[in-house]
Order: structure tokens, then C-alpha cells, then sequence
């Protein structure tokens, strides 16, 4: 049979920059091909240009989309395709959607470019579809707007909208990315029921595990090129490249603890938990901990017992609470009942002043790093500024101390005279590890520290941060919305559901026997690879 | 900034603050010395922005009322900037019903058109340097404060500032540190900007005879007293009005490059 999508040799610039560098695949109906890589390889840009939308110099040998030779279609043409047989499903519904338009009229304009409905023919065909995509209240929705819409409705709208001018080939961009493990496994099974209509669907993802699950064939892309491309069970157990070894490697689910997850970390000895010697208070003990805005609880009676040397995950899609949890824990809020104690000592609620002698044993990293720098300072004055307690960002004196505290988090000191800004983002959060741990803090609270970073870099990063652990017995609070690096990096977990903490125990339990209803429901959406 | 933008601009500032307290240095003659015999003269060599209708050097007039037109540009920019500091920090350190005050006694002046505002103080002082400068600098006043305002409170409520809480610094040492270098640091790209603005509000007030009284060689004034004989001696309004543009456009220009290396920060 014809395929719906025959690509040779696509090479796409932006001024004279090569992003994608002659990269073929075809796809037929009915078949589900993932682009797999890391950002930057040039997977959403090869995306764009399969819908005439690269916005650079693209050629080809052969580029037929729908049996139509692409490189020779006109703009008017193109929008004839668009939206109609080649559909696009991106990663942020809040922003595809117009936010002062009701949804129904958001689906129908597609119809109303493409068919020859009249308004009420429309309309049913709309409400048809909102209830395919099995929206709750199809009729009460569609009149409402995509601000008044839960993330999970609003991703439903989107594949409506993408699905109501019957398209042949379905593009979803990172389209589960952003999700937490719910919504996209929801997003995973509509597109699984695409394929199966006989649609080719073309998934994007950096997320190898995510995509196995659909993905009939794997075509890995890095800096531009498709380095290894094969069936999926070939890709995930005998890849044959490198890279794609990397990647895999990189997924922390199912990994045991403390093993590596990148090719360049040397193997732990499993370790077991520091022997705690039995009079020393637990590194971080939270009672009862309830706080709300405007009446909106955030977190409520949340309580957990953080043991020294060991890490406590707390999971959760967000708006659980998770984050308000680690303002409360840091005393950056103010809690309206319970107590936080850190090392024995009380440290929440408490005035900054009486606390202050004991934030040298409490450090954060934040998801985004570069926001928590001075962006006047060099790397080399952020950990001077941080050795000197702030008495200086250029006291002489700590540029030994600097440079092992670079060593340390695996960074190479002539980035010391860089701006943070230089760094890349995996390079940032390193140096914000290292900025924590210049005070040789106990605790640890990590916020999402690698959700904003690809797989392999994310591998690194956790791997340094159990080299850390091992190194220092440091106690990290590790917070995150993706289940498996909480896995791999926890020996506690602790689920928050809704401002609570709806179950918790050691890591090993909490995911093998689920108890609680909700974990039972985050256990079954989240991806595995092993 | 690039190496020559710097350099140019360095050498802009330099030229402008010699003629303004050294003008003897590039201008010898005396800038209120009449000579009717040499009046309306053209531009030439011996006088090369020619001579005014009392024979007056137009150059050595042009060069020593840089001191006045920049002194008030200066002074008006340093009380608008000094007054927007106290009050927009306030502001935005105060609680919410003082901030809210704050914030609706500088709308009322901001609604104010500046120049209108500017004419009311003098219509209660009278005219001269001192009320041109106070009037100049209060009604650029509140404009200042409210950049101020958003500025401290965008930087207080920041993950910077969380995190030197969470590494325990005091607030001293936060504001010390953080805080105010990084308030400043836009700002200064703003005040240069501003300079060029009083300049030529400086002017306009002189223009209209309420700033520096004739005989004194300031620009505004001389760009006034031109305007009678504007179809026979064009270089008398044209010289000092190419002075106020120069140092306008190239104080703009030294803000904007500033303004833009904040921007990439």
C-alpha cells in the first residue's frame, strides 16, 4: 500500500544553520512511528515541515504528504491539508485554545473552513465528537471557554479538534510531555484509538518509555539526523546505536537505587541506609502541616518523618500541594497549623531571626535554577557569595574551596568567570547543587529539580545527586510528578492528593502494593519500560 | 556596548562636562561681551556660528550655556530620581493601604501633563534657575517613582531573594547585595535617558522666558531671543538649538545601549 507519509532525504536550514540533515522515514495508515530525541535534534522542526509550517529552507528528494507532492504545494493549498488531513495535537491546550471562545466554536471553525455543513449540522457533528473524545457534559461544555476547563477536558478538546475533519495523518507534538502520568495516559489511549480507525499517527516525544507503549516503529534523532530507526521491541531490546543506548539507559524506572543511570558514572555499591545512631533526631520531622490561601487549602495535616541519609519522594500531579509543602518545610510560608522540626531543633512556624543560625543545614534546589541567581554574579561569585555567607561575591581566599565545589558537581572550573545565563540547563542546576552545598547542609529539599531537563541530562544529574548523597548522607526531600524518578531515587514516598497525603511508606511498598485508591490510579498511568 | 560605542560615549560625556566647567577652555572670549559693529555677522572663520544682533560670538555663547542647560538637565533628573527613590520604594516595601496611597497621589500627578505641571510651580515661584530645576524635576518625579515602585517589589517577591532567605542571609544583607544593585542597575539606563528629557524641558522653560533670564547665555533662552530675527540671521536659533539636540539625542542614545545591556542581563 501507499504510504501516507514518504519522506527521503528532508534537510531543513534557518540561515544556513542545518536543524534537520536528510532524514527519510514513510508511514503508512493504521502504523504509529515515534520521533524520538532530546531538544534541539530537530525532531519538532521535521514535525513543522511534514504541515508546511518549518518557517525555514527546506528540501527534499521526495516529501509526499497524502499523496500530495509537499514541496510543491502553494500556501492555499497547504491550508486545504492542514487541519483537514494532516492535524497537529501540541503539547499546551491552554495556549491552542482561544481563551474567549467557547470550545464548541473553537472545534467548529474547522469545519466551517473545511465542509459545507450548515450551522446546525455543525454544531451536531461537534457535540458527536466532544462525546468520541468521551468529554463529560459535551452539551454544557462546548459552550464554555478553555479557561473554564480542567487540563484534562481541555486535552480532550484538542484531540476533538483535531480529530472532527477526519484527518489521515495525526501529529502529536510532545503532546503528553507537560501531562502529569493521568492525563497522559488519556492522551495515549486516544491516540492508540486512532490507530486503530486507520489513521497514521506521528508521535514526538523526548520520552522513550512513553512513546513504547504506542509506537509500532522507533526513529531516534540526534542533532538533526535519524541515528538508528527499527520496530519497537528491536529499538527498546537490542538497540543497536550508541545514543539510543544512552537514552534507554537514561529511564530511571525500574532502575534499583544508587545505580547508575548514565554511561559515564562509574557503579555504586548498593549501600544501605546509614546507620542512624539511635539518640540523633531524624533529619527533618513534619506534624500536621495546613496551610490555605484565601480559604483554598493547600496543604492539609500533612506529616512525614524525612530519616538522616535518606530520601523521602513526594509525588503528586500538580496543584496537589507539593510545592506549597516544600515553602513550609523551607519557611518560606508561614503554616496555619503543625510544625516543621529540622534536626531536632524547631524550625517552623518560627520568626526568619530565630531561624536563621539553623538554615545552614537546609538547602533547596528549584526546578528552574537560573531564577535563583543573582544575575549579576559570575558562577565563580555565586559560590563565593555562598562559602562567604554573603559577605562578598569577590572575597579572595575561597577560590580553592570554589574549585572543589565545582569538582564536586562534576563542573569544569574554567566556568567560573561565566555568567549563569552560558550555562546550559543541566550545567545550571549542577551549579545550583553546588551553591547548596557550600554550606554542607543536612537537608536537601529538591523541587522538581530535573523536570525541566531532557532524559540523558536528567540521568546525570540524578546520578550526581546519588554520588552526593552517598558522599555527604545528605537527606533529600525529593519532590517530583514523575513516578519513575521518584522510584528510582526514593527509599520513602509519600502521595499527595489534593493538598493531603493520602499514603506513604518505604518506596519498594508503596509502589508494589498501592493501598490507597489514588496511588492504585497514578501506579497503572505511569509508563515501564522494565 | 560595543569598544567604540563605549569609547564614543565616553568621549560625548567627557567634551560636554568640560564645557560645562571649563567653557573658557574651548571658548576664550566672553560670552556677554557686545561688539555692535560685529552684529548679525554669518558664520565664518572668525566666528564660526557667527555673531547675534548685539555682535555677541554665538559659538562662545553656545559653549558656556552648556554649563546652565546641563547643570538644570542634571539637577532636575538627580531630585525626580531622588524623590522617585524615596517614594517608590515605600511603596513598594509599604504596607498595602500606604502603597495604595502612594500609588493614587502619583496617578493624580502623573495624569498631569509634565510641562503643565512644570508652568504651575513656576506660576507660584516665579521664574529662574532654582524653580526651573524644581519644576522640572517634580513633575518627572512621579513617572520615576512608579518604575521604582515595580521594580522593588518584582525583585522582592523573587526566587533570587527566596533563595538567599533559604541560605540564611539577613535582610541586610539581601538588600545590600541584591536588592538595590539590582534596582539600581536599570535605572541608571533610565536616568540617562532622563537627562536628555530635562535638557530640553530645561530649554522649553527658557524658551518661554521662565527659566534662566536673558542675558545669560543659556540655549533655550538664546534659541528665544533668535526667533525675532530668524529670516535674516537663521544661525542665532540654529546652533544652540543643534546644542540641545546633541546632548538630547546622544544621552538617549548612551540610555537606550545602556538600557540594552540591562535588557540582556
Amino acid at each position: 500500500m501507499n504510504p501516507l507519509l514518504a519522506v527521503e532525504n528532508l534537510s531543513v536550514s534557518f540561515a544556513g544553520q542545518q536543524a534537520v540533515d536528510a532524514v527519510s522515514f514513510q508511514l503508512a495508515a493504521g502504523e504509529c512511528l515515534a520521533l524520538v530525541g532530546e531538544s534541539g535534534s530537530g525532531k519538532s522542526v521535521t514535525a513543522r515541515s511534514l504541515m508546511g509550517l518549518s518557517g525555514g529552507t527546506v528540501s527534499a528528494t521526495k516529501l509526499m504528504v497524502c499523496h500530495e507532492d509537499a514541496l510543491a504545494l502553494s500556501e492555499p493549498a497547504w491550508q486545504k491539508i492542514r487541519g483537514n488531513s494532516v492535524v497537529m495535537i501540541l503539547q499546551d491546550a491552554l495556549m491552542a485554545l482561544d481563551p474567549l471562545r467557547p470550545v464548541g466554536r473553537e472545534i467548529e471553525d474547522v469545519l466551517k473552513e473545511h465542509s459545507s455543513l450548515n450551522k446546525s449540522q455543525r454544531t451536531a457533528k461537534v457535540r458527536e465528537i466532544l462525546a468520541a473524545v468521551e468529554l463529560p457534559e459535551p452539551e454544557r461544555r462546548m459552550k464554555q471557554r478553555s479557561t473554564q476547563l480542567s487540563g484534562g477536558m481541555r486535552q480532550r478538546v484538542l484531540i476533538a479538534q483535531a480529530l472532527i475533519g477526519d484527518p489521515q495523518i495525526v501529529i502529536a507534538d510532545e503532546a503528553t510531555t507537560a501531562l502529569d502520568s493521568r492525563l497522559a495516559a488519556l492522551v495515549l489511549e486516544q491516540l492508540a484509538a486512532l490507530k486503530n480507525e486507520g489513521r497514521a499517527v506521528l508521535m514526538i516525544s523526548h520520552d522513550l518509555a512513553q512513546v513504547a507503549q504506542l509506537a509500532d516503529r522507533i526513529a531516534v534523532m540526534r542533532a538533526g539526523q535519524i541515528v538508528e530507526t527499527g520496530p519497537t521491541e528491536q529499538i527498546l531490546n537490542h538497540p543497536q546505536h550508541e545514543y539510543t543506548r544512552t537514552l534507554l539507559r537514561a529511564i530511571p524506572s525500574g532502575v534499583p537505587r544508587f545505580a547508575p543511570l548514565s554511561a559515564g558514572t562509574p557503579v555504586n555499591e548498593p549501600r544501605q541506609l546509614a546507620p542512624a545512631s539511635t539518640d540523633s533526631a531524624p533529619a527533618l520531622v513534619v506534624e500536621n502541616l495546613s496551610k490555605s490561601f484565601a480559604k483554598h487549602p493547600a496543604v492539609v495535616e500533612a506529616g512525614f518523618v524525612l530519616p538522616r541519609g535518606a530520601t523521602l519522594g513526594l509525588v503528586g500531579e500538580s496543584g496537589s500541594g507539593k510545592t506549597t509543602t516544600a515553602r513550609l518545610v523551607l519557611g518560606l510560608e508561614r503554616p496555619d497549623t503543625g510544625s516543621v522540626t529540622l534536626l531536632g531543633d524547631r524550625f517552623a512556624p518560627h520568626s526568619e531571626a530565630a531561624r536563621r543560625g539553623l538554615r545552614e543545614n537546609i538547602g533547596a534546589i528549584y526546578q528552574n535554577p537560573l531564577g535563583s541567581f543573582d544575575p549579576r554574579y559570575s558562577v565563580g561569585q555565586i559560590l563565593t557569595d555562598a562559602l562567604s555567607a554573603g559577605r562578598s561575591k569577590r572575597a579572595t581566599g575561597y577560590k580553592d574551596q570554589v574549585g572543589r565545589l565545582l569538582e564536586q558537581v562534576e563542573l569544569d572550573p574554567v566556568l567560573s568567570t561565566r555568567n549563569p545565563r552560558e550555562l546550559s540547563g543541566g550545567q545550571r542546576q549542577r551549579l545550583a547543587i553546588a551553591r547548596a552545598l557550600a554550606p554542607e547542609p543536612k537537608v536537601l529539599v529538591l523541587d522538581e529539580p530535573v523536570s525541566a531537563l531532557d532524559v540523558s541530562i536528567q540521568a546525570t544529574v540524578l546520578d550526581l545527586l546519588d554520588r552526593l548523597q552517598q558522599e555527604t548522607g545528605t537527606s533529600y526531600l525529593f519532590i517530583s510528578h514523575d513516578l519513575s524518578v521518584i522510584e528510582h531515587m526514593s527509599d520513602f514516598v509519600a502521595v499527595m492528593h489534593r493538598g493531603r497525603i493520602v499514603e506513604q511508606g518505604p518506596t519498594a511498598q508503596v509502589f508494589g502494593d498501592p493501598q490507597h485508591e489514588y496511588t492504585r490510579i497514578l501506579m497503572t498511568a505511569m509508563p515501564r519500560l522494565r | 556596548m560595543s569598544r567604540t560605542a563605549k569609547i564614543l560615549s565616553s568621549l560625548f560625556i567627557l567634551f560636554w562636562v568640560l564645557t560645562a566647567f571649563a567653557p573658557s577652555l574651548i571658548a576664550p572670549a566672553d560670552p556677554l561681551a557686545i561688539n555692535p559693529s560685529q552684529a548679525f555677522q554669518a558664520p565664518s572663520s572668525a566666528h564660526i556660528f557667527g555673531t547675534d544682533e548685539s555682535g555677541r560670538d554665538v559659538f562662545t555663547r553656545v559653549i558656556h550655556g552648556a554649563g546652565d542647560s546641563l547643570y538644570i538637565g542634571l539637577a532636575a533628573t538627580a531630585l525626580g530620581m531622588g524623590l522617585a527613590l524615596v517614594l517608590g520604594t515605600a511603596a513598594a516595601l509599604a504596607p498595602r493601604w500606604l502603597d495604595e496611597v502612594i500609588l493614587r497621589v502619583l496617578e493624580a500627578l502623573y495624569s498631569v501633563p509634565s510641562l503643565l505641571m512644570a508652568l504651575l510651580i513656576i506660576a507660584f515661584t516665579g521664574p529662574g534657575v532654582g524653580p526651573a530645576i524644581v519644576a522640572v524635576g517634580l513633575s518627572t518625579a512621579p513617572g520615576y517613582a512608579r518604575l521604582v515602585r515595580s521594580q522593588i517589589r518584582t525583585l522582592k517577591n523573587s526566587e533570587m531573594l527566596e533563595a538567599a532567605t533559604v541560605l540564611g542571609r539577613g535582610t541586610w544583607l539581601k538588600v545590600r547585595n541584591h536588592l538595590v544593585p539590582n534596582a539600581l542597575q536599570p535605572l541608571l539606563a533610565l536616568v540617562t535617558l532622563g537627562i536628555g528629557q530635562a535638557v530640553i524641558w530645561a530649554a522649553a522653560l527658557s524658551f518661554l522666558g521662565l527659566g534662566t533670564p536673558p542675558p545669560a547665555p543659556e540655549w533655550g533662552a538664546m534659541l528665544s531671543a533668535g526667533r525675532t530675527y530668524l529670516h535674516l540671521a537663521w544661525w542665532l536659533s540654529f546652533f544652540p538649538g543643534l546644542a540641545i539636540v546633541v546632548v538630547a539625542a546622544g544621552s538617549t542614545l548612551i540610555g537606550r545601549a545602556l538600557g540594552g545591556k540591562v535588557k540582556a542581563v
